[in-house]
């Protein structure tokens, strides 16, 4: 009798335990969902600092949350407005610009550091100086590499920035380059913390200004665990408007399946670069954005390694690549077969361009002419992470690899590398061929020439063809010099007509961006060019 | 002129036969013992069954679901995956890896196994203890980690996941024939023959073996269906057979990126698996109670 | 033991690339650096002197560096060990809690139909490769009936400070405000993959406990309490149940090591944070730094936990002391 009481007086205190745990539910967790957004991303950023990095997951997590420009895009004409700049003046030459800076604007109050001062004049020098100049002390922090900047050539078109007074900055350029303000807007030019900068070489230790972010941007990192997540927390002072959400976190989820069961299973909000689009449009509860983006998706061959230094090769191979299969294997048929590099959207695209034919004997005979008539073996680097511009890089080769066959060409795909190492190999020029793409980063066309195929850029190493030709380089060059539309579109299609001869690279798709986010999150995330920006989200 | 049979004979069938008619009484088991079959058959048959290859890409028969829905082909009979190539000829091409495989490993490991642990129950002394040692300790660590260990020195591949868990279940055999022949050493029958003047060789050939041969089967159907999913296993992790071969647990990992879109790509193969782990285990099964009958009839 | 730290010193010479930088990790190092790192290892003198070096820095706990992340594998290691142990801790617990009663279930039915119903669906259980079974189970209670959450320990929300790695500890010694949601939202983190873990122990567990009670049923002391005019089931409480658990606890600690495996393949699927996906992550890798130092440490572990087990056993069982004291 007595064992039989003891059972019953344990199960009712096991039982009451529960009853106690589940009535403490409740209104805390409610209010904790409420203010916070989770997105799932899909990849670690490579740094907290834009200036250094080009991929656009590092972008997607530190531009827009992080850090301010001094201008910025606005509005359905994505045309140029005031951020950190409150208003500015271009001289008539073009060669010099003076900005007005905003007042009251403060940095980042952390763990790690507290401000005691506002954004000023010095900021602006700091964060541009330690690009230009090779003996700032701070250039070769983090590696000494800006891969946006040297791809527009920052260096040889800014000759010198000057302090006119704590809230007056000049900028002085060696030529008139109308693509400048657009590169000022993109979202590799933020404005980091000179103070932080300061304190952080006292200590000797440097790098942690782009390991341990300071900026002005509405919200600040407060911990990273790499390859899990990253937390952001509101910044209190954002000198814009409020923001509505108190927490931001990055769910970091490299897989495609993953990031979908979580926004089916409810733990993320958005996620990026969603599949399956039927699905979701199935569901009430979430919705599918999408978006026309700058961007384009291209086979590129070394040009300096054999065989692709011979022109008859790039343009059999561009003759043997089926792109509509690609497109609908691929991209499912949400993309456009893209005729050259520029996007149809793009105000400097000709619709004159003829499409790329495909041909199969024609590139027989072309590689026969070449000297390879039995074909050969080359090396197909694929992208090892999703982009906007390519969801699945590995069976896009697959599919250039069964076409390739058909001229004989051995197509050997290498995508074992995590992305950090994958880029690196491919500015030191490893690969014979690479599958890649470029979102652009401003609507500025330029941003699809330079930075991708100028000379300065193949010395930089991001010109992944190492494609140099004076003509086009000096057709790019003339661009800038004027701000006349019209003349500028004539200009750029002769420079794509190059393109088409001579085949550095073979542009295959144009695609949109996606995401697909739960039907309580409101607000403006993606942008047809550039990172996503949570400053205007906001839950209901 | 033939006449009918007056006498009626006993007919003492032989222990193998015995085990047989045992076998034969469970209906389940003679289900399982069929499905046993008809894997084997298809794992040996499997280019000549097929209607394309495992590896032909159908480019313009993407995701394509199995014939029963509605956008489904009979052409394809169970659909295709993202690069168009046909799931039932991928899972026939399938069985002759993950099933007619695992078999194969498991016999080389019997025979090793049991070439090692009767040497093993031979000698007596400081080799057979260290033996002894080193096989207590590999057998503490499970067989899917030991095999992970083993490719992960060798590097992922096919042929190094086979390599490992052959690695994996020699020690099993070796520890249930060295146990059998030490207890059977001790009784009488091996007395006698030993006074007889038989040596350790012919005693082992002639009057162990025969009997422990029923331990070694058993335990070669329970190694077996070790053996299915550990093979899965490590291609499900990537270290095992490489895609594009149509392994059943490379297969499953391909699938799961496709498992939104095309969610047979994951089901197809996993039932796969567990049709031919259950088919296995029922034999097993069915071999262990036999004996067990037969040992108290 | 000794054995085990042989194995994994031979593994350093066994894996491809230097010796040297697969012991230590140190992917980026300078000529100085390096013959700092051959004195450190001694790769100068014979192996036996390499062997006593090695052992002597496992001791001081320098298991050498990640390649992959430059972060040094004892860290990493203590991280992610804790949330695997929890993870297979509350496993064992539920198919202990499960398996154990539905065995002794089908020992006292033998022979009828529940027993061979049990048996059956127990066999399905045992062949149902445990990744298959890990998909299945996020499909149907992640996504279609929306009851449990499919992947991490805890959801981001939360901001629990990582002090032990076992996330309830945590949980307990965090200052958040939000403890209960907390502590509510970990259990439903770790209730899916527990289950999928738990799955294929549990039916080896009703078939050990059904064993052991048969057994235990056949006995002459339940006999002779049957003959004493006990119920049947005022028998089976006092006497059968703790006589039948004790064979059935010697299993468990075997059934640990077999149970830890199941979960270094479920915590990728679940994108748990344990020591399985860091070292399945690793081999992909071919991290062989961390490949060694991560199997050094799960064998250990699989190891001690034997050792645990046999304690708990002799414990249990009076009959096993016996034999320690001599008669």
């Amino acid at each position: 009798m007595m064992y039989f009481q003891r059972k019953q007086l344990n199960s009712i205190f096991i039982l009451s335990c529960l009853w106690f745990v589940a009535a403490c539910d409740g209104n805390n967790k409610h209010s904790l969902s409420e203010n916070s957004i989770i997105y799932c991303s899909e990849g670690s950023p490579e740094s907290f600092n834009p200036q250094t990095v080009s991929s656009g997951t590092t972008i997607d997590a530190t531009s827009n949350q992080l850090y301010n420009r001094l201008i910025s895009y606005k509005g359905e004409r994505n045309s140029i407005a005031p951020s950190l700049a409150k208003s500015w003046h271009v001289t008539r030459d073009g060669k010099m610009i003076t900005f007005y800076l905003r007042k009251n604007v403060s940095f980042h109050k952390t763990s790690f550091f507290t401000p005691t001062r506002f954004f000023n004049a010095d900021d602006v020098l700091f964060s541009f100086n330690r690009i230009l100049s090779v003996n700032h002390p701070y250039h070769h922090v983090s590696g000494g590499k800006y891969p946006f900047f040297q791809s527009v050539n920052f260096s040889t078109v800014v000759d010198s920035i000057e302090k006119i007074n704590d809230y007056t900055v000049r900028f002085k350029f060696k030529y008139a380059d109308s693509s400048i303000l657009a590169n000022l807007a993109s979202d590799f030019a933020v404005i980091l913390s000179k103070e932080y900068a300061d304190k952080l070489a006292e200590k000797n230790q440097q790098q942690k200004i782009d390991t341990a972010p300071i900026g002005t941007g509405p919200f600040k990192l407060k911990e990273y665990r790499a390859g899990a997540y990253i937390r952001f927390a509101t910044h209190e002072n954002y000198w814009q408007k409020n923001i509505s959400i108190e927490q931001l976190i990055f769910d970091i989820t490299p897989s495609n399946t993953g990031r979908l069961t979580k926004l089916l299973a409810g733990e993320c909000d958005v996620i990026a670069f969603p599949i399956a689009h039927q699905k979701i449009k199935s569901k009430p509860a979430l919705e599918l954005e999408e978006v026309t983006s700058f961007n384009v998706a291209y086979l590129g061959f070394n040009t300096e390694k054999p065989p692709f230094n011979n022109i008859k090769v790039r343009q059999a191979i561009a003759l043997s690549v089926n792109k509509n299969e690609i497109i609908n294997t691929v991209y499912r048929g949400k993309a456009d077969i893209a005729h050259s590099l520029l996007p149809t959207t793009s105000w400097a695209y000709n619709k004159g361009i003829l499409p790329q034919p495909f041909d199969i004997e024609k590139a027989k005979v072309l590689l026969a002419d070449a000297g390879f008539p039995e074909g050969f073996t080359m090396n197909l680097w694929a992208l090892p992470v999703q982009r906007a511009y390519n969801p699945d890089a590995v069976t896009m080769a697959k599919l250039i690899q069964a076409n390739l066959k058909k001229i004989g060409i051995k197509v050997v795909i290498e995508n074992s590398l995590d992305m950090g190492t994958f880029l690196d190999l491919l500015s030191r020029g490893e690969h014979q061929s690479v599958l890649l793409g470029w979102s652009a980063d401003h609507p500025d066309p330029d941003n699809f020439f330079t930075p991708l195929l100028s000379c300065s850029a193949a010395l930089s190493g991001n010109n992944r063809t190492f494609w140099c030709n004076e003509e086009f380089d000096n057709l790019t060059h003339q661009a800038l010099q004027t701000t006349n539309i019209l003349q500028r579109k004539r200009i750029y299609t002769k420079a794509l007509a190059i393109i088409a001869t001579e085949t550095p690279l073979i542009p295959i798709a144009h695609s949109k961006r996606f995401q697909a986010r739960h039907s309580n999150v409101s607000g403006k995330l993606l942008s047809p060019f550039g990172g996503i920006d949570f400053s205007e989200v906001s839950k209901n | 002129m033939a006449r009918d049979k007056i006498y009626s004979e006993e007919e003492f069938p032989s222990p193998l036969l015995q085990l047989w008619y045992n076998f034969k009484q469970t209906p389940v088991v003679m289900v399982g013992f069929s499905c046993f079959l008809f894997l084997t058959l298809l794992a040996i048959f499997s280019p000549l069954l097929t209607p394309y290859t495992s590896v032909e890409n159908n480019l313009s028969f993407l995701l394509l679901p199995p014939a029963w829905h509605d956008d489904g082909n009979v052409s394809f009979l169970l659909g295709t995956d993202n690069l168009g190539r046909d799931m039932l000829s991928r899972l026939i091409h399938g069985t002759s890896l993950t099933f007619g495989l695992s078999f194969i490993v498991v016999l080389i490991s019997l025979v090793i196994g049991v070439v090692i642990g009767s040497i093993s129950a031979l000698t007596s002394g400081i080799k057979s203890s260290f033996l002894n040692h080193f096989l207590d300790v590999i057998l503490s660590i499970p067989s899917l980690l030991l095999a992970i260990v083993i490719v992960a020195i060798l590097g992922p591949g096919l042929s190094n996941t086979l390599w490992a868990i052959i690695m994996v279940l020699i020690p099993q055999f070796v520890h249930i024939t060295r146990n059998a022949v030490t207890e059977e050493f001790k009784k009488d029958y091996v007395l006698a023959s030993r006074l007889d003047g038989a040596s350790s060789l012919r005693i082992l050939h002639y009057s162990v073996f025969p009997n422990i041969v029923e331990k070694l089967i058993s335990q070669a159907t329970l190694a077996q269906s070790a053996a299915i999913l550990d093979i899965a296993a490590l291609g499900f992790l990537g270290l095992g057979a490489q895609i594009p071969m149509p392994e059943w647990g490379a297969m499953l990992k391909n699938g799961i990126d496709l498992f939104y879109i095309a969610p047979w790509t994951v089901y197809l193969p996993g039932l796969a698996i567990l049709f031919s782990v259950v088919a296995t285990n029922l034999v097993g099964e069915g071999m262990r109670h036999a004996l067990k009958m037969r040992k108290e009839a | 033991m000794f054995l085990l730290s042989l194995l994994s010193f031979s593994l350093s010479f066994l894996f491809p690339g230097e010796q040297l930088i697969n012991i230590s990790g140190q992917i980026n190092a300078t000529t100085q650096q390096l013959a700092l790192l051959a004195e450190q290892y001694q790769s100068h003198d014979n192996i036996f002197q390499q062997y006593l070096a090695y052992i002597d820095k496992l001791f001081h706990g320098d298991l050498g560096l990640s390649m992959a992340s430059q972060q040094p594998i004892s860290t990493e290691i203590i991280s992610f060990l804790p949330a695997t142990i929890e993870l297979s801790l509350v496993a064992l617990l539920l198919a202990m809690t499960v398996g154990i009663p539905i065995g002794f279930i089908a020992a006292i039915y033998h022979r009828k139909m529940a027993d061979n119903v049990i048996l059956s669906v127990s066999m399905i259980g045992y062949s149902i490769p445990v990744f298959w079974l890990g998909l299945l189970a996020i499909l149907i209670f992640s996504i279609q009936l929306g009851w449990l959450p499919s992947a991490g320990q805890i959801s981001l929300l939360y901001e629990i400070e990582h002090v032990t790695g076992i996330q309830f500890f945590d949980i307990l010694i965090s200052s958040s405000p939000y403890k209960w949601q907390a502590f509510q939202n970990a259990s439903s983190h770790i209730f899916l993959p527990a289950c999928v873990i738990a799955l294929a122990p549990a039916t080896i567990f009703v078939r050990l406990a059904r064993t052991a009670m048969m057994d235990v049923l056949d006995s002459q002391y339940i006999r002779a309490a049957k003959a004493k005019g006990l119920s049947f089931w005022q028998m089976i409480y006092h006497h059968a149940i703790r006589n039948a658990m004790v064979h059935v606890i010697r299993d468990v600690g075997l059934q640990f090591a077999n149970l830890v495996t199941l979960a270094m393949v479920t915590e990728v699927i679940f994108s748990w944070p344990g020591i399985g996906r860091w070292l399945i992550e690793s081999i992909s890798q071919r991290d062989y730094t961390a490949i060694h130092g991560g199997l050094l440490a799960l064998s250990s572990f699989i190891f001690v936990v034997h050792i645990i087990t046999d304690f708990i056993y002799a414990a249990l069982n009076p009959l096993a002391r016996e034999n320690k004291h001599g008669s």
